[in-house]
């Protein structure tokens, strides 16, 4: 079937997914740019008007935005390797013969946490990480050590954020790559054990290729989902203290639904947009150029 | 076939202690939510937190009974099984036609549909809270269940796409040289086999469905409040009822967790989607 | 004994109206029949999770029983409230009833959101003839209701800042009243009640409204600062409003670590456990830290008015009104002014206190009793004789400045920032904000 199907199929089957997404996602999409070059805000809708690139210039020129940015960037660069290297290792482990129920148990247990609503989770970190009703703070205590104040310190919010995005995560990674695992035929696998006895090598030269395509969606997912990540930050500090938390989704929705501006808001949105999609295309093209 | 034992070398004992540290690391915070919401309030602000303690339900039958956190686990429900069934019924055939037809524009129609998946709420939560304005379709379901299309349609046929393609494509060529239509080929040859891939797309797209937040927030105000905008709800700062937010965080969580739990073979599975092609 | 007053004015001026053969309209006005018309309307409103909304939320069956009006509340928290309101309204959504923070007015008022009281009291059919403005607290009304002159919405959810106190701690202490002055209570209470892990003060800086009205307001106005001088320029360069954030720097030694993280609900638990000694919040937390139940020191709670600073005392300032909304159809609007006549006004205000309101009526703080009862009572009123309605400028850019505060006002607590960088920082992004929304070219007037 390397030949062109005709276009009359092609549509009876594309037809209704591409109409569906075009009127859902392209039409607000396009209200979104029509909004970013106005003076958009909601409690002044009296005095909408055309304002070409302004807000634009305005967003490229904010330290709010660039802090914001490069905190959420800062943020995709550390749980990123984090939930890479602690999903190998478990992906690894779990993929060991050997007590069997236990493993099972414990791949069973990292459903967990990827299904927690994202919400949930930041209420349940300030439960937990409270100065003095948390019990992470009481584990501490147990080394004798002074209660640390997670949410109310800007570095300690951040590493509260890092540790719950990378409790929420690791599982989901450790998931795909132990599905990789699996589907590394056993005979390579074998063979290769007869000629090094260096798990590294054959992780490397065996496995590795087996893993790439999960590492690549793993890789796609994560970032546009650390971009768009604001549901369990809202819940957890509220982009605080200070703006020690204050991740680019935070700051557009601080600036579209707070502050009402929504004409800035959506210039912020549609350069978050235009990131995530180059982001993908990187990842895509560098790793995944067999994807047709 | 011999068990593979390629991995860090280490003992048996080793293993075992690192594969329990991991249970426990999964399961600690859920131990915890549940327990917190059998506390009064007055239990939980005790500093240090205590670990035993007269279990109540108090804070489930406030939530349930006063605060009606129930009638929006219908709506969450009824939102993620709706969108879900439809996200399959548009996405199924969009992704056969994506791994099997030939046309220009293939890979730009492919990556658009993913870059959907990208886009981040917060851009389109405003128009479409003045869409469905017009329409007469806030605080109801039905707009809830198409727009969360926006991130379901894109994981539906991102894996179908993977999971058509991984089917051998004799079996179609054969049904087409006896002159079976393609609309037969996808029902009757090519969705059956890929089950599996749209079992895991159907649990991706009920879970993200379940746990969503922001456009719930924006859209909804009371008769089709979904379960997440419901625990936010609790949180004034004028009070902090730990037990009461815990305790509906338990009521949300619980479903999808027993769901995933039972899918969980299928969502493992359907994880490789990417991999074995 | 001011409502029999009413009545025999209102007798009067029946009997002068008969006299002159004037249809006898206000002889009888009773709620029932006023309501007649509107029976089966349904009212929308959005509500909090506090303490007000609940007492309102046990009477409203009455209401709705004797009028056949049904009120629909949407409770939502506060920081979501604003958000709620102006996307219903810019929607043209269905509330008809409008809820207003007293920095909200500004806002409302000139979108043309909401409706003057003038339209239904003036109206002899919906005006119950014993509601009258002059029965509240007078700063109340200009304050939570009115802009430019107009008044829009009844004060309904009122609150005042006061000092809530351990007598208990501060006895032992040595100490045999609270203090007069900020200056007092940070040289001479807060080395004293300070240590072994208790605190002497607690300031809710949390990151949200809390920051930029409980914290950063309550500091500049005592010390002679505030937001704004008469030409709408940043006024937080000045020595008063730097005066005032230093102030709060030098407090945070006797204050609990990770202040900054403290919302109201955190504050007023630390009082109740007795981990702190005082505490300057809203008179509305009076009851939960007077109930045994939620408080440890309930035996040991005393009240005074918030302390005074070198420009006098400045207690800050809150509270919710009603208003009628222009969305609402004629007959939602008549029945929502009903509702918003009776949950506010007199004949239902002791009840609404007892309940765990805060009524705006200043009768019913006379009653015997009630100051014996209720012991926020006496430094309630004095805080309600003066105060400052522009404690948070009230106009329409209000929101978008607050989340300025929130983020370099916090930022100056963490030491990010030193206390005048950070206020020229505010003063910065303030100024911009106002540029934008035309204030210096005449456009807008200087309305706060």
């Amino acid at each position: 079937m390397n030949r062109r199907t005709s276009p009359r199929i092609v549509w009876a089957f594309l037809g209704p997914a591409v109409l569906a997404l075009a009127v859902i996602g392209i039409a607000p999409l396009v209200y979104a740019v029509w909004t970013s070059l106005h003076y958009f805000n909601l409690i002044d809708l009296k005095d909408v008007e055309f304002i070409g690139l302004a807000n634009y210039a305005s967003v490229l020129t904010s330290d709010a935005f660039w802090d914001a940015l490069g905190r959420t960037l800062l943020l995709l660069g550390i749980v990123l390797p984090l939930q890479i290297g602690f999903g190998l290792v478990i992906a690894l482990l779990l993929h060991q013969p050997g007590v069997g129920f236990l493993r099972t148990l414990t791949r069973l247990s990292l459903v967990l946490p990827m299904a927690t609503t994202y919400a949930v989770v930041g209420l349940l970190g300030q439960v937990m990480f409270n100065i003095k009703y948390g019990v992470v703070n009481q584990f501490f205590g147990f080394f004798g050590a002074e209660p640390v104040n997670w949410i109310g310190d800007p570095t300690n919010a951040f590493l509260t954020v890092i540790f719950w995005d990378v409790w929420q995560w690791t599982p989901f990674v450790a998931l795909v790559l132990l599905a990789g695992l699996t589907t590394v035929p056993g005979e390579i696998e074998e063979a290769a054990r007869l000629e090094t006895r260096k798990w590294w090598r054959i992780l490397r030269h065996v496995q590795l290729p087996f893993l790439v395509p999960g590492l690549v969606a793993v890789l796609i997912l994560r970032t546009a989902d650390t971009l768009k990540l604001f549901d369990m930050v809202f819940t957890l500090t509220r982009g605080g203290p200070g703006a020690a938390t204050e991740f680019i989704s935070l700051l557009i929705e601080r600036t579209g639904f707070r502050a009402f501006d929504q004409g800035l808001a959506s210039a912020q949105a549609i350069l978050l947009l235009i990131l995530t999609i180059v982001l993908s295309q990187l990842y895509i093209r560098f790793f995944y150029r067999e994807v047709q | 076939m011999a068990r593979r034992t390629v991995g860090p070398k280490r003992s048996l004992g080793g293993q075992i202690l690192l594969l329990l540290a991991i249970l426990l690391f999964c399961v600690f915070p859920f131990y915890w939510m549940v327990t917190t919401s059998l506390k009064t309030q007055v239990v939980a602000l005790e500093s240090p937190p205590v670990w035993i303690f007269q279990p109540t339900l108090e804070n489930y039958r406030e939530v349930l009974f006063e605060d009606g956190v129930g009638f929006t686990m219908i709506n969450s429900l009824i939102v993620a099984v709706g969108t879900t069934i439809l996200a399959l019924g548009l996405g199924t055939p969009a992704a056969f036609a994506l791994a099997r037809f030939e046309f220009r524009g293939k890979k730009h129609l492919w990556f658009w549909f993913i870059t959907n998946r990208m886009v981040s709420p917060i851009v389109l939560a405003l128009p479409l809270f003045l869409i469905a304005r017009s329409l007469g379709l806030l605080d109801t379901r039905i707009s809830l269940i198409l727009i969360y299309l926006t991130f379901n349609l894109p994981i539906v046929i991102w894996i179908c796409t993977d999971q058509f393609r991984s089917i051998p494509r004799e079996l179609d060529e054969a049904a087409v040289l006896e002159g079976a239509s393609p609309f037969r080929i996808f029902r009757s040859i090519c969705l059956p086999l890929a089950m599996p891939g749209v079992a895991v797309s159907a649990i991706f797209s009920f879970i993200f469905s379940w746990n969503e937040l922001l456009y719930a927030i924006v859209l909804t105000r009371n008769d089709a409040k979904t379960a997440p905008a419901m625990a936010v709800s609790f949180m004034e700062g004028y009070n902090l009822p730990y037990g009461k937010i815990m305790a509906t965080s338990t009521l949300i969580v619980i479903p999808v967790i027993i769901f995933a739990l039972i899918a969980s073979k299928q969502l493992v599975r359907g994880l490789t989607m990417g991999a074995v092609k | 004994m001011r409502k029999r007053t009413y009545r025999s004015v209102a007798a009067a001026v029946l009997a002068g109206a008969l006299t002159l053969g004037l249809a006898p309209r206000a002889e009888a006005w009773s709620l029932e029949e006023a309501a007649q018309p509107y029976s089966g309307t349904t009212v929308d409103v959005i509500f909090l999770l506090r303490p007000g909304y609940e007492a309102a939320k046990q009477m409203i069956p009455e209401f709705e029983e004797k009028t056949g009006i049904n009120i629909n509340i949407t409770e939502v928290p506060y920081e979501n409230a604003l958000g709620q309101q102006v996307r219903d309204f810019v929607a043209g959504g269905d509330l008809d009833i409008a809820l207003i923070d007293l920095v909200w007015i500004g806002n409302y008022a000139e979108n043309g959101w909401i409706e003057p009281v003038s339209k239904f009291m003036d109206d002899p059919a919906l005006h119950n003839p014993n509601f009258q403005l002059d029965d509240f607290f007078p700063l109340l009304v200009d304050a939570f209701g009115s802009w430019n002159g107009v008044t829009y919405g009844i004060p309904f959810d009122n609150y005042s800042g006061l000092l809530f106190y351990n007598e208990c701690m501060l006895e032992e202490a040595g100490f045999d009243g609270p203090p007069e002055t900020w200056t007092e209570l940070l040289e001479v209470y807060a080395p004293a009640l300070t240590g072994d892990g208790q605190h002497a003060f607690a300031l809710q800086s949390k990151r949200n409204e809390t920051q930029s009205a409980d914290s950063f307001a309550r500091m500049i106005w005592p010390f002679g600062g505030s937001f704004l001088d008469e030409n709408f320029r940043s006024n937080l360069d000045s020595e008063g409003s730097l005066r005032g954030l230093e102030f709060r720097q030098d407090l945070m030694e006797y204050m609990p670590d990770g202040i900054v993280s403290y919302d109201h609900a955190e504050t007023v638990n630390g009082l109740a456990q007795g981990d702190v000694a005082m505490i300057t919040e809203w008179s509305a937390f009076y009851s939960s830290l007077a109930n045994p139940e939620t408080s440890k020191i309930a035996d040991c709670l005393a009240v005074a008015p918030e302390p005074a600073g070198p420009a006098g005392r400045k207690p800050a300032l809150g509270g919710f009104s009603l208003a009628v909304t222009s969305q609402a159809s004629e007959k939602e609007q008549a029945a929502a002014w009903l509702f918003i006549q009776w949950i506010t006004g007199e004949e239902n205000a002791r009840e609404y206190l007892d309940r765990g309101g805060v009524p705006a009526i200043e009768a019913v703080y006379e009653e015997p009793g009630v100051a014996e009862e209720y012991t926020f009572v006496p430094a309630l009123v004095e805080s309600w004789q003066e105060g400052v309605p522009e404690f948070r400028p009230r106009f329409a850019e209000w929101p978008e400045i607050s989340e300025i505060v929130q983020v370099h006002g916090t930022r100056i607590m963490l030491g990010e920032l030193t206390v005048e960088e950070g206020a020229n920082r505010i003063g910065e992004e303030m100024e911009a904000v106002l540029e934008k929304a035309g204030y210096y070219d005449g456009e807008k007037p200087l309305a706060q």
